[in-house]
């Protein structure tokens, strides 16, 4: 069910409420009441001695060493568990397993991979800029891919292998400014006042 | 909560050491420095694990697990002055895999807990206050983180930005489409 978008932005505090149109003012105030409620639910914070009992969990976790919790990490993996699958995806699962098996009995080294993905290249000039990083789609817009400029010059850049299709991405300039790229093929609005950058990836052997 | 709770405290006129001093002293082996920093900042990620998760219990493992976590990983805190920030991103994480958790194990949605009533509620806040929560528990995870940081602990975007790693677009989007899900509760609720 979509929202009026003018109740989304009052309630984003972007617009006040006299700005709303009679039509909208039930809903606000209905919702003015919800979240009321919601903010007195009666959570305030960590009961009584619950410092106490985190440190010694850290305490006892600490005294087990790294083996015992290697094997506590390793036990997931281990452990027996009931699995629901349903045929077909279980069918599934085995076609694929076989046809890897196959591909890999086939393959020759250095030759072909079964990861078609794409490396691609991303510069931006930024002489001023002290860190670059790069966010898209393809790493949930986490500005965790870093960009380098090694020489000093500005012009910061890094390969990142991509998956065939259409991405979406935006430099991030110092941690905080997020800017798109200048030599993009195209742009999108997000719907939010920003553009993202557009980049199509084609597979290696269509280009 | 707002960012200030999430940065080093250091009261005028109190002799407070920073975060920066006790995580220091922590790494250099001392239980008491660590002990200071979950008494600063376990309201701040107990409050969310519980409105998170819906149950005190499972909040309270969470949160235990996050803070160990946070002490075997205490050498990668890059900045020490802005530990609540590292901290609560390490809990808000670990609320997230809980949830996700729980949707792959199948546990009914219902099975949430009623949350706490004020001797003054009226029968009819008391079932609007546990529909809420049922409706949140089956938001996705990162809709409900939003929603949650935005409206009961009244963050803006830019400070959730700052503490969650994620645009300010990204974040819109999600408390959006978690109020339009939300919608459909409200509207079915007697007013």
């Amino acid at each position: 069910m979509t929202m009026d978008p003018r109740l989304q932005a009052w309630l984003d505090g972007d617009i006040e409420l006299e700005a709303l149109p009679e039509t909208l003012r039930d809903e606000a105030a209905a919702w003015s009441e919800l979240l009321t409620e919601a903010r007195s639910d009666g959570v305030s914070g960590a009961p009584l001695g619950a410092t106490s009992r985190v440190m010694d969990a850290i305490r006892a976790d600490a005294s087990r060493g790294p083996v015992a919790r290697l094997r506590t990490g390793l036990g997931w993996l281990l452990r027996p568990r009931p699995m629901r699958v349903s045929p077909i995806a279980a069918a599934a699962a085995i076609a694929l397993v076989a046809w890897s098996v196959t591909q890999l009995a086939l393959s020759q080294p250095g030759v072909g991979s079964v990861d078609d993905r794409v490396y691609v290249q991303f510069v931006i000039s930024a002489p001023d800029a002290r860190t670059v990083a790069l966010a898209g789609d393809f790493n949930e817009w986490d500005p965790s891919i870093q960009l380098a400029d090694p020489d000093g010059d500005g012009l910061w850049s890094g390969r990142v292998a991509l998956e065939p299709g259409v991405h979406e991405y935006m430099f991030v300039i110092d941690g905080s400014e997020w800017r798109p790229d200048p030599n993009a093929i195209s742009y999108t609005d997000d719907g939010f006042g920003q553009r993202n950058s557009v980049l199509a990836v084609t597979p290696v052997n269509e280009t | 909560m707002d960012r200030r709770d999430l940065g080093s405290r250091s009261d005028v006129g109190e002799e407070r050491e920073s975060d920066a001093e006790l995580v220091a002293r922590a790494m250099a082996g001392s239980d008491a420095a660590f002990s200071v920093l979950v008494d600063r900042y376990n309201d701040l990620l107990y409050r969310h694990a519980e409105r998170m998760l819906g149950q005190a219990d499972d909040a309270e493992d969470v949160v235990q697990s996050a803070w160990i976590k946070a002490f075997r990983n205490l050498g990668k805190c890059r900045d020490p002055e802005r530990f609540g920030a590292w901290v609560f991103r390490i809990g808000a994480n670990a609320c997230k895999d809980a949830v996700k958790a729980k949707r792959r194990e199948n546990v009914p949605l219902d099975s949430v807990a009623e949350l706490e009533s004020g001797d003054g509620d009226t029968a009819i806040r008391v079932d609007q206050r546990r529909r809420l929560a049922s409706a949140l528990v089956r938001l996705p995870a990162d809709q409900r983180e939003a929603f949650l940081l935005k409206h009961l602990e009244g963050w803006s975007y830019e400070e959730m930005a700052d503490q969650l790693g994620v645009r300010v677009s990204a974040l819109k989007m999600r408390v959006h489409r978690a109020r339009e899900e939300l919608q459909i509760f409200l509207l079915e609720v007697p007013r």
